[in-house]
């Protein structure tokens, strides 16, 4: 089968879905690809770099889409692309079915199987072919880029010969995919990076990519995010009253602000009000990669860039991705690769819809004359729901203290107790033993303490040796066995010399062997 | 006469000397290169004074101790180091069949003895039954009691051996043996020990021994047949103990300080290992010893999520775009002969300028140290094989672990699930890495037959197939 890719009609949109490298993969899977002229042009991807890849270079949209089987685009296709297409496509682009049912109609009526990769369920296998995920990925990067060319600062704070430079305060709302970038970007760049999310189970990622998790005092239960496939829900009154009045306390100390706090199939959340921005210092930047969806911002005008009267400016575009469109569009490109390697399971360049395939069942909106949107709850839970953990319960320095205290006389108590009883013990056998008994006793004591006190001091690693070792001296007894083979009995002298020949096989073997081991340690 | 054996037990003075110098040289990689030479002198001072003491006999001795010698010789030169657990197991029998030859031929000279001084010809009786004739009442008592010690310890080490050695060669099924009432038998077992040592101690012959050694050669059949694969760790070092306490216990028979001595550093090694293999494990010494992973306890999380499956290309691309590496050998990479691929890789990523390391988990393989051992052979340097608490904290900043044939040492169940028969075990946390692929045969569960959740988790891709065939794949994309 044929995939193509046309040019972006939407003004503005940089990327392509298809790139000479995704073009060979796809091509190893049975497929021909096809691309209209000047489709890659604003990514960087001249239509030579598509030859050069063994991809066929059609003129216009309309040969385009009367070629290829499959069609491959960034944005949803505009109703008179739609109009001007062939029947009988399959379709792999962005359509966010929800805000677009007349267009889910209109394809059905050209009975094109659409799969929307903005759909693709979130699960692990999945990851690969999730388009929002890399497009926030780039969204967050390119996010504090344009928050750095903004603001007329250093991120990092240096020492200089000329004076101090303090380092930059980043503030980043939401820590989903983008916000997670944002907040790498920025500590990279070397901001004192803060990041806050409504959801506490995410403070540990944050956490791990440097920043400082903004806690909240908080009594009541929080709701578990994980329980809602890994997406932000709407928050309580009380729990964004205690927002606010966290945000704005560190307003005025916060240089930059990107917020990137999503709810699905709601409008943008409002975090950063008014007043806050009323509250920060001139020349501070806010970044607001809600923007499309309304903006977290109350002053986002959403796809422009403006200083307000307090000269704080507020950069609300829209098409982050695209302006780094040649990024973009090879994880794009990639991912709705992977998106047809799983449609190809012969691997044969033939297009299977597999409505048993969680993934593709997601992804499809309409197929064979019907509206296949919204997908039934995929078999497998996007995150396994995390279990309650108990708190621990934090322990005071003095807790601590007495507790140890308390350990050692515990163990200090057992010594004592063990002591005391080996010692009536010895003593008893003290008072029964002839004393040459007792000589060989107190010998036998002694030895086990040396070995315990030499054996702790053996290093893990040698383990192995340790053991070949004391087999080849545990061997000793070969001395009891020559001492005995000196007999009037025959039987004793048998017996004897077969125990002599056992041993020594234990005293060779057991010390080759450690040789062996030891002599294949080496130091790099 | 009397400086003779002044000679000689300086000689064993200086052999007891010796042998704590060589194991406490152990501490160290470079100290234990010369430590191993105390201990074969040691054991050479030992028997050469022993054997110019004995007053004849030497053609025999001579010609037992070099055939035996060559037998260790060329077991020790042919055997591979994934080997060395049985290898070991095999070599304890040994001792354990020596002590109970031993054992008897003690009270065979005490009968010899006896007669003589019936007949009063003491004089006349050489080697061991003359130093019988001069004991008191009393200590002949002692005497019996502790022929009856070195029998059981003997026999019970020789045959547990000989079992440990059976089931890590494979030649017996791993699993644990779990017979209807076997505490019960076991005990029992122990009860007849103890009546017949006392029907030996007030005067029946040699009968009673012989049948202690039977029942407690069946003893110990019995308890490692009980034990399960994982647990072997443990059951090797305790056997490697238990021979330790049997030359003791003939040291006493014999009146050896030299005996004693070596026997009960032997046995104090052996004990601590066999600790540190129960700690490793969080088990009581107790509980492996009375039988596998017990089915008591149910796991109270039921595992989500899916499994995914990585190919040779993504795990290549992975480990090109890593900066640090840890490699978690366990007991799969010794059965799949491994470790020479793996030290490869290891030594190919790192020429690429990225950080390799090994994490060993204590019990991870069938031995102490047996993971070691196998990178050792493998010629993987020692400064870049750690040890779990030397790694454990490094592994969020890790960006891609590779699990080799490891199971139970990596599942996060012992930490997170109470309710897991792994709970409290001490793991590697190989799950905070950014990427972790497991190199793992097939879907089963580990030695212990408990889920990992590890393997549903997103940062985990299972790597499916042999570990020396997944691995020379991966070579040949890794150059």
């Amino acid at each position: 089968m044929k995939i193509g890719a046309p040019k972006e009609k939407t003004i503005g949109e940089a990327r392509v879905a298809l790139t000479p490298e995704s073009a060979q993969r796809l091509q190893k899977l049975g497929y021909e690809c096809l691309v209209e002229s000047g489709a890659g042009l604003a990514a960087s991807l001249p239509d030579s770099a598509y030859e050069a890849a063994g991809v066929k270079v059609v003129n216009t949209a309309e040969e385009l889409w009367s070629q290829a089987d499959i069609v491959v685009k960034v944005r949803e296709p505009a109703a008179d692309e739609i109009d001007a297409s062939p029947s009988d496509k399959i379709l792999v682009s962005f359509v966010y079915p929800a805000s677009n049912e007349a267009l889910l109609t209109q394809m059905n009526s050209k009975n094109i199987s659409a799969l929307a990769m903005d759909m693709v369920p979130r699960i692990s296998r999945a990851q690969k072919m999730d388009a929002l995920s890399s497009m926030a990925n780039i969204a967050g990067y390119r996010a504090v880029i344009e928050a750095s060319n903004n603001f007329g600062r250093f991120f990092t704070g240096q020492m200089t010969a000329a004076g101090k430079v303090p380092p930059a305060r980043v503030l980043v709302l939401g820590a989903g995919v983008a916000g997670l970038a944002a907040i790498g970007t920025s500590v990279s760049l070397g901001a004192i990076t803060l990041a806050f999310d409504v959801r506490p189970e995410v403070s540990e990622q944050i956490e791990s990519m440097g920043a400082e998790f903004v806690f909240l005092e908080f009594d009541e239960a929080q709701l578990d995010g994980a329980t809602t496939n890994g997406y932000a829900s709407p928050s309580s009154q009380a729990f964004i009253d205690k927002q606010r009045e966290k945000f704005r306390e560190l307003a005025p100390s916060i240089d930059i602000v990107i917020t990137s706090a999503l709810i699905p199939n709601r409008p943008a959340p409002e975090l950063w009000t008014e007043d806050m921005v009323a509250s920060m210092k001139q020349g501070s930047v806010i970044v607001d990669l809600a923007a499309e969806r309304g903006g977290n911002c109350a002053l986002t005008k959403p796809g422009s860039k403006y200083v307000t009267d307090n000269g704080v400016t507020i950069i609300g575009y829209t098409d982050f991705p695209s302006r780094m469109a040649a990024q973009s569009s090879t994880l794009y490109a990639n991912n709705i690769r992977h998106m047809i390697d799983d449609l190809t399971p012969e691997k044969d360049g033939v297009a299977v819809i597999d409505m048993e395939d969680d993934v593709i069942r997601g992804a499809l909106v309409t197929h064979q004359g019907e509206i296949t949107w919204p997908p039934p709850p995929p078999k497998i839970q996007a995150i396994a729901a995390a279990s309650p953990k108990p708190k621990e319960a934090v322990e005071s320095d003095a807790d601590k203290a007495s507790r140890e205290q308390k350990e050692l006389q515990r163990s200090l108590n057992l010594t004592g107790v063990m002591l005391g009883l080996g010692g009536i013990l010895c003593l008893a056998l003290g008072a029964v033993a002839p004393p040459s008994f007792m000589q060989h006793f107190i010998v036998f004591v002694l030895s086990i303490f040396i070995g315990f006190h030499v054996i702790w001091g053996v290093s893990h690693s040698l383990h192995t040796p340790l053991m070949a070792i004391t087999n080849a001296i545990s061997s000793i007894i070969i001395v009891g066995a020559l001492l005995q083979v000196v007999s009037d009995s025959w039987l004793v002298m048998i017996l004897a010399s077969i125990a002599i020949l056992i041993a020594s096989v234990n005293i060779f073997g057991g010390f080759l062997v450690t040789r062996r081991m030891l002599a294949m340690f080496q130091r790099s | 006469m009397s400086s003779h054996e002044g000679l000689i037990s300086a000689a064993y003075v200086v052999a007891a000397v010796l042998f704590i110098l060589a194991l406490g040289g152990l501490s160290g990689q470079e100290k234990a290169k010369r430590a191993i030479w105390y201990g074969i002198i040691g054991m050479l001072l030992a028997v050469v004074a022993t054997v110019s003491a004995a007053g004849g006999q030497w053609i025999l001795m001579s010609i037992m101790i070099a055939l035996g010698g060559i037998g260790g010789w060329s077991v020790a030169n042919r055997v591979q180091m994934t080997q060395m657990p049985e290898l070991m197991a095999g070599f304890h029998s040994l001792v354990g069949l020596a002590a109970v030859f031993i054992g008897i031929n003690a009270h065979l000279e005490l009968g010899l003895a006896k007669t003589a001084i019936e007949l009063g010809n003491v004089a006349e009786l050489t080697g061991f039954a003359a130093t019988i004739a001069a004991k008191t009442p009393v200590e002949i008592s002692i005497l019996k009691v502790e022929m009856v010690l070195s029998l059981f310890i003997g026999a019970i080490t020789f045959t547990g051996s000989l079992i440990a050695y059976g089931k890590l060669a494979e030649r017996l099924s791993s699993s644990p043996l779990t017979l209807p009432g076997r505490h019960v038998l076991n005990l029992t077992a122990i009860v007849v020990c103890v009546w017949l040592g006392y029907l030996y101690f007030t005067g029946a012959g040699l009968w009673t021994l012989l049948l202690i050694t039977v029942v407690a050669g069946a003893l110990g059949c019995h308890l490692i047949l009980g034990i399960g694969g994982a647990d072997m760790p443990v059951v090797v070092s305790m056997l490697n103990s238990y021979s330790g306490w049997a030359a003791a216990a003939i040291g006493f028979t014999l009146s050896n300080d030299l005996l004693i001595v070596t026997g009960a550093l032997v046995g104090s090694s052996g004990a601590i290992l066999s600790y540190i293999m129960c700690k490793g494990m969080n088990r009581s010494f107790i509980s492996v010893i009375l039988g596998g992973w017990g089915g008591e306890t149910e796991s109270s999380a039921s595992i989500g999520g899916e499994m995914r499956e990585a190919d040779v290309d993504s795990v290549a691309q992975e480990l090109d775009d890593a900066d640090s590496v840890v490699i978690v050998p366990g007991y799969g990479m010794a059965v799949a002969k491994a470790q020479g691929a793996v030290s490869e890789l290891s030594k190919r990523l790192r020429a690429k300028g990225k950080t390799v390391r090994f994490a060993i988990h204590p019990v991870a393989g069938r031995l102490p140290g047996h993971m070691n051992v196998l990178l050792a052979e493998a010629k993987v340097p020692y400064d870049y094989v750690l040890e779990m608490d030397e790694i454990n904290h490094d592994f969020p900043q890790t960006d891609v672990i590779i699990v080799i044939g490891a199971n139970d040492i990596v599942n996060p169940s012992a930490q997170d699930d109470p309710g897991s028969p792994i709970a409290g075990m001490p793991v590697l946390e190989v799950w905070k890495a950014r990427t972790v692929f497991v190199c793992k045969r097939g879907k089963g569960t580990g030695y212990s037959g408990i889920e990992n959740p590890l393997f549903f988790k997103e940062n985990t891709q299972m790597f499916y197939g042999d570990a020396k065939a997944s691995i020379d794949g991966l070579l040949q994309k890794v150059s």
